[in-house]
């Protein structure tokens, strides 16, 4: 069998990865370092000029709080509920439970765009159901500005998210719930555990690498989610729920500072490199422990 | 009672979870008058399947659906044959590099869409498949091969080495094995990642609204965007395209939902 | 199964290359936006055009108004995009400038085409020497009153900063007893950047304020007269409360929406207002006005500046064609074909001589108020980055300010010295 068979089996895929990920990247760098927008094309070397720009860009420091909170949170939270629902569909009570079990995937099929105006509607401070809910059940007087205040946009765009997200932690908590071999259980039932305790000591160590992996996807795929924010706020009010991949947006297509842009574009690329090694490095130290 | 206690929970959860689509149902149903009204409410009058049928004629729906529908399926089925080589590569041989080129595909996901569309759309415009269904399908195939090649590649790994030996000391090379052997019994876990390529595809934003301009090559995403105008919004029609839009997801989703789920399942779980 | 799967690939790919090389000249015309009559509207005068012009064949396609800037961005930098297009008339300082945009001015009918439109909209769509494009439509800012809300508190629209304010605030009321507002004054376009600055620069204008001085070099908006402006609106917002809360939010059909069901009594519009209303409440009935002015200029409440807005058709300088485009684009400009801006509800006012005037124009409704505004109109000012200054600095400042995190001093301050450093630099 010749040596380079597996070289041979990657390289249509390798081919596929240098237009996605090694050209731009490289276009991103080299943008990155000089001045370029609309109106003179690619200019001149500029060195960290335009990184320098990012950093003093006062919105640049917000979207990033506002993207660490939307990664973090919303993954968490994300995983919380999968993890809760999962537990829920495992209880086995017949059909009802696989029933359940679809509807309550449904979310992950919509396509982001429609989930995102779906929940716009939703929480629109007027004509909005929810508002109206709150207000029938006497939890409120007036209605809440849910998009159109600076400190509630950001909670919503993670709401929206996590509804979006959570079927993806629940069919992988589901499964890894359904490999616990038996006889972990009766083990310990044998030995007397009391039902927390048997979660906490068998079901959730089982558990692990699924949730290392929900994690890492997670927090990758929600750094760079481009579409919720977008169609639900824009980044508004007043920036207040701007997040990177946006503000990508804004530097390269708006202001069509191109220089700007890939500066902002190559730093959260560097990002989410450190947020992954360091990532790997928990897990292998944990492994060797 | 314990038992009717959680079947009353899990309905409650559904219909919470169900929140946005039936409101979106609902609209879809009532005439763009009544469309946010105040008070808010579940019906109007005057309610039809009207707005189904109307943006038909508003925008080309029926191109954007073969649209959509052609480049979904032509990714996945692109996706699946390379990723299964990749995936198949990694899983049973050792080579030098290996890491380093899991770690690549690892990556190509870290770059947001909006860093990658400038270089991408340059591009393609160079080898003239700016504006082409075809090109999309290999922006898409791009974008989903890197998850699929994960997913894949756990997949192939649990299943035990000893039944392409089987076929090896018969006398196969490795790569017939595969298609022979090994294929057969991964295609559940083929089946899943088929699906969650075609999700991937068919939902695509982005990237289908800035590397197509005609609505000969439109999807129906970009088609659901137009309806959001520059002064006025056809919310109605707009839920009708996006509940229309769910269904094919949904029904196949239905259908392969437990080979999907072994699939993800299987692959992610190393 | 993967065969089937490999047909369908082969099948995309066969469809991808049945693109048929075609005799004649072929032109690509981008429509972006608009409302659904327009739309209609640029599709049969598309297929009219090439019923009537044999060898040339236009292609029409409709894009998203709000992904302008890519779509321009993306298709211009790569060398393609669309032959004509429509774009708002001040990108021609921006694009025109840069040599994205063709100088009309080179044709040698253009003389005689520049006769057709009404002289001081057509300067709009020049920067420098050359012209960009031809006016398409016309927009005035102006404030619209609800009739119905006016007229039950017996009030008349407002003229004058100190009315307008009175008229928000006894127009802020809660109308069914439960113990909160749910009827406001005002209500601004929060959600849309850019919108938002094209409703504040009018009460600029109408001040009797410059945006920029005379030479572009200079930020003129945050003299005491511009800090004022802004607190007027401050003002109403913390301490009269007559703003719906939730502005920050809003577009276009959430103004629509509040203003047909009475729960705003007046918003900073234009022409498309009233399309926008028939829409959702056909008739309703409202008064356009324009836009107040400050009590002590109250003198000159009939000459005073609002901001005018422009659409404009263009040709790409990359056009294989520019002679058929160029065809393209006056066939869409004719005085038989601007009729429709004054017998259909298209949204924006007529540009050319020959339909303002025309006997169909006397019973349009406000189109004499439309037409006085536009009379002493002014736009933004033509500086490539007005469009930059507009939605990311002003913008965000001022609502900074309304909602009371900043003060109206700082926010001015802070705009105007962003400001300048556009102007000063970089782009």
């Amino acid at each position: 069998m010749k040596r380079s068979t597996p070289y041979l089996l990657l390289l249509p895929a390798l081919l596929f990865t240098v237009f996605v990920l090694v050209y731009p990247l490289l276009q991103n760098l080299l943008n990155s370092l000089h001045r370029v927008s609309l109106i003179r094309g690619t200019g001149d070397w500029i060195g960290l000029a335009n990184y320098a720009k990012v950093f003093e860009d006062s919105v640049f420091w917000l979207a990033f709080q506002n993207t660490l909170l939307y990664a973090s949170v919303g993954t968490l939270i994300s995983l919380l509920v999968g993890l809760g629902f999962a537990l829920l569909l495992n209880m086995k009570l017949g059909r009802i439970t696989n029933v359940m079990g679809f509807v309550y995937t449904i979310p992950w099929v919509i396509s982001p765009v429609v989930a995102g105006f779906a929940w716009k509607w939703l929480l629109n401070d007027n004509f909005g159901i929810i508002n109206h809910w709150l207000i029938s059940l006497g939890l409120t007087t007036e209605g809440i500005t849910w998009l159109g205040d600076p400190t509630t946009a950001l909670l919503c765009v993670i709401v929206a998210r996590v509804w979006q997200f959570y079927p993806f932690a629940m069919v992988m908590f589901l499964a890894g719930l359904q490999a616990i071999p038996e006889e972990q259980y009766e083990a310990a039932a044998v030995d007397g555990a009391s039902t927390p305790g048997k979660f906490f000591h068998i079901t959730l160590p089982n558990l692990r690498s699924v949730t290392g992996v929900l994690l890492l996807l997670g927090l990758i795929w929600s750094f760079n989610d481009f579409n919720m924010v977008f169609v639900m706020t824009r980044g508004g009010p007043i920036n207040a729920s701007m997040v990177l991949p946006v503000l990508v947006r804004e530097f390269s297509f708006v202001q069509f500072d191109l220089g700007k842009g890939s500066a902002l574009s190559i730093l959260i690329f560097g990002m989410l490199i450190a947020l992954s090694l360091l990532y790997l490095k928990m897990i292998s130290r944990r492994e060797a422990s | 009672m314990r038992r009717r206690a959680t079947v009353l929970l899990l309905l409650l959860i559904a219909a919470l979870v169900l929140l946005p689509i039936l409101w979106t149902f609902a609209t879809s149903l009532k005439p763009l008058p009544e469309v946010n009204s105040y008070p808010p409410r579940w019906t109007s009058e005057k309610m039809s399947f009207r707005p189904y049928v109307d943006m038909f004629f508003y925008l080309p729906f029926a191109t954007y659906t073969v649209n959509s529908l052609l480049v979904a399926l032509a990714a996945t089925a692109l996706t699946l044959v390379i990723g299964s080589l990749a995936g198949f590569a990694f899983a049973r041989f050792e080579f030098r590099g290996k890491n380093f080129f899991l770690l690549v595909f690892l990556l190509s996901q870290m770059l947001p869409g909006a860093s990658v569309i400038v270089p991408l759309f340059q591009l393609l415009k160079e080898v003239r498949l700016y504006d082409s269904l075809l090109g999309l399908t290999l922006i898409h195939t791009a974008i989903l091969l890197p998850f699929v090649i994960w997913l894949l590649y756990g997949f192939f790994s649990g299943i035990p080495r000893e039944v392409e030996d089987a076929a090896l000391i018969d006398g196969c090379s490795r790569v017939v094995a595969l298609r022979k052997v090994l294929l057969p019994l991964a295609l559940p876990g083929l089946g899943g990642t088929a699906l969650f390529a075609f999700l991937g595809s068919w939902n695509e934003f982005f990237f289908a609204l800035i590397l197509t301009t005609s609505d000969t090559t439109r999807t129906i995403p970009v088609g659901i965007g137009l309806f959001v105008g520059e002064f006025s919004d056809v919310w109605n029609q707009m839920s009708a395209a996006a509940i229309l839009f769910s269904i094919p997801p949904l029904a196949l989703f239905l259908m392969m939902r437990r080979t999907f789920v072994k699939g993800l399942v299987a692959g992610a779980i190393k | 199964m993967r065969t089937i799967l490999k047909a369908f690939l082969f099948a995309g790919l066969f469809a991808v290359s049945c693109s048929a090389p075609r005799d004649g000249v072929e032109l690509q015309l981008w429509n972006f936006g608009g409302l659904p009559g327009l739309i209609e509207w640029v599709r049969a005068r598309a297929d009219s055009f090439n019923a009537t012009h044999q060898g040339i064949r236009v292609t029409q396609s409709q894009k998203s108004w709000n992904m302008i800037r890519e779509l321009l961005y993306t298709n211009l930098s790569a060398g393609t995009g669309p032959d004509v297009m429509n774009v708002h008339a001040n990108y021609a300082a921006e694009f025109g400038g840069a040599g994205f945009f063709y100088p009309i001015n080179t044709f040698p009918d253009f003389e005689e085409v520049k006769s057709w439109f009404e002289p001081h909209l057509l300067e709009s769509t020049r920067y420098g020497d050359n012209y960009y494009g031809l006016p398409s439509s016309a927009i005035a800012f102006t404030l619209v009153c609800n009739k119905q809300m006016f007229d039950a508190a017996g009030i008349a629209p407002p003229r004058t900063w100190s009315e307008f304010r009175r008229a928000a605030k006894r127009l802020t009321r809660d109308t069914d007893g439960d113990g909160t507002t749910d009827q406001w004054g005002l209500v601004l376009l929060g959600g849309d950047r850019g919108g938002f600055s094209y409703r504040f620069a009018p009460f600029l204008y109408k001040a009797g304020m410059n945006i920029l001085s005379e030479d572009l070099k200079r930020v003129e908006f945050d003299s005491p007269m511009g800090v004022q402006t802004l607190q007027l609106f401050v003002d109403m917002h913390q301490i009269d409360r007559s703003i719906t809360p939730g502005f920050l939010a809003y577009q276009h059909s959430e103004i629509n929406d509040l203003f047909c069901s009475n729960k705003v009594a007046m918003s900073i519009e234009g022409p498309w207002f009233r399309p926008l209303v028939d829409q959702k409440s056909a008739g309703k009935e409202f008064y356009t006005v324009p836009v107040p002015v400050p009590d002590h200029l109250l003198s000159q409440y009939e000459t005073l500046p609002t901001l005018q807005d422009m659409v404009m058709y263009t040709i790409s300088a990359h056009t294989k064609h520019p002679n058929e485009a160029w065809e393209l684009l006056k066939y869409f400009r004719t005085p038989e074909a601007d009729k429709y801006w004054i017998t259909e509800e298209l949204g924006a006012v007529a540009t050319t001589l020959e339909a303002l005037n025309s006997p169909e124009a006397a019973s349009k409704e406000n189109l004499a108020l439309y037409r006085h505004e536009l009379r002493h109109a002014r736009p933004w000012p033509p500086h490539p980055g007005i469009i930059s200054i507009a939605r990311n600095v002003i913008t965000p400042w001022c609502q900074k300010a309304i909602v009371g995190e900043i003060s109206a001093e700082e926010a001015m301050r802070g705009a105007a010295a962003e400001a300048q450093e556009i102007l000063d630099g970089a782009q």
